[in-house]
């Protein structure tokens, strides 16, 4: 049988309604108020997102997606899905504010050999980025500094400009907004211009 | 979810929109420059969350009468329903999709639109979130938005109604932000979203299908039908 095509994407618009964001949403360490923490290591991201001429986009909506602290995901398309960490979903959401700042809460994902690609993927997050002006999403993922395993990851290989390559890799920083026990990094994301993110063909 | 989607092509241009459209400002300062680069799909693409009703959860699916004590919003009843799929046309079920629409004035609720001199419906809210049954299908209850201008392009251009839906799939690769059109309306054919997409078939496949009156239970609204196709499909193909 033929493949249905998918729908054709639409942007979000300027519109996407604020109370669709709650607390929390873009704390990944805690499913719901009240459950127990996720298992690894704290960290916290943060960063701006900007668009052309370095303005800051605000009310740009970033998805993140990674996986448990021991690598695994709880998706049957993980043959480590039972394993996964059951309190951990790998998922959040923000909307990044009128300067364009976002931060999330989240474990330190794990590495893991890929069964698809047949490579050892290095720790890593995917991130999606949707927002008026867009008409489909942006996908990148981002890496953490001094990992051995990032030279040999495919995706990070992928990007086959150095320079560009280098702006996917978290900068350890410090954040008054960080909670107390996370690991902090900063990543800036630019949409278009100098410094422009790699983002990837979706 | 079992056997979910384990494969996926990057999506064609042809039936999807492009990037940059001429006097939509916005679309011209917030796309990359550089090429896109071609990463292999891995299983952090393949995967995805299956437990965001935890973050995301669904809520009432009638739009048309958010306070129970109140009016129900002003405008034309209308329920929208339909199923969300995959590439293999099976069922995608327990899906979250969020809905939001501007009102039968055409305005949305919300900061962004605070100068629009169109009027708020004190009992309209504009959005919901439903999930998707056994079956895959999805259905609300709302009233018809209104067509509204753009405000910056110049000859006017003026978006026919249309209502937003963000949808979850089985994976990373199967999230679709959407908007879905209504059967026979003129704006339809010179709308600048609509008619990014270059296929005119996958331009017809984001307007919904007008149930027939006869068909619809309930004399005071009108059904339209909107079936949603989302990414991937099965390296091997399994019984639906």
């Amino acid at each position: 049988m033929a493949i249905l095509p998918p729908t054709a994407s639409g942007t979000v618009g300027p519109f996407f309604p604020p109370h669709f964001f709650r607390p929390g949403d873009n704390d990944l360490t805690i499913l719901e108020p009240g459950a127990p923490a996720a298992a690894g290591q704290r960290i916290f991201i943060f960063g701006h997102i900007y668009e052309a001429e370095r303005v800051p986009r605000w009310n740009a909506i970033l998805e993140l997606w990674q996986a448990d602290a021991g690598g695994r995901f709880a998706h049957p398309n993980d043959p480590r899905a039972a394993e996964a960490d059951p309190h951990f979903m790998g998922w959040g959401r923000r909307a990044s504010e009128n300067d364009g700042y976002f931060d999330f809460i989240t474990v330190m994902p794990g590495g893991f050999e890929d069964p698809v690609a047949r490579a050892v993927r290095a720790p890593h997050i995917n991130i999606s980025v949707t927002g008026s002006g867009l008409m489909r999403r942006l996908t990148t993922t981002v890496f953490f500094p001094d990992e051995p395993a990032n030279a040999g990851d495919p995706v990070f290989c992928a990007v086959t400009d150095a320079r560009a390559r280098a702006r996917l890799v978290l900068v350890p920083a410090t954040s008054e907004r960080a909670p107390a026990n996370a690991k902090a990094y900063r990543i800036d994301l630019v949409l278009q211009g100098e410094d422009e993110t790699p983002f990837f063909l979706d | 979810m079992l056997n979910p989607p384990d494969t996926f092509e990057p999506y064609d241009d042809a039936t999807q929109p492009a990037m940059t459209i001429p006097h939509y400002a916005e679309t011209f300062v917030r796309v990359p420059k550089n090429p896109l680069f071609r990463r292999p799909v891995t299983l952090t693409e393949i995967t995805g969350p299956t437990r965001l009703a935890k973050k995301l959860q669904p809520g009432n699916n009638n739009l048309a009468h958010p306070y129970p004590d109140r009016p129900r919003a002003m405008g034309q009843l209308i329920q929208v329903s339909g199923h969300l799929r995959d590439g293999d046309g099976r069922p995608v079920r327990d899906a979250i999709i969020e809905l939001w629409h501007c009102n039968s004035a055409g305005r949305y609720i919300h900061p962004m639109d605070a100068q629009n001199p169109n009027p708020v419906d004190p009992n309209f809210i504009g959005s919901g979130r439903v999930a998707t049954d056994a079956d895959g299908r999805y259905e609300f209850l709302t009233i018809k938005p209104a067509a509204y201008p753009y405000p910056k392009h110049p000859t006017r251009w003026w978006r026919p109604p249309h209502i937003h839906m963000s949808i979850f799939g089985d994976g990373f690769m199967s999230r679709l932000v959407t908007q879905m059109f209504f059967p026979g309306d003129p704006l339809n054919d010179i709308d600048l979203i609509l008619q990014a997409v270059p296929d005119a078939k996958a331009r017809e496949r984001m307007i919904a299908r007008q149930v027939p009156m006869s068909e619809m239970p309930v004399l005071n609204v009108m059904g339209f039908e909107h079936d949603v196709v989302v990414r991937g499909h099965r390296q091997t193909p399994f019984g639906v």
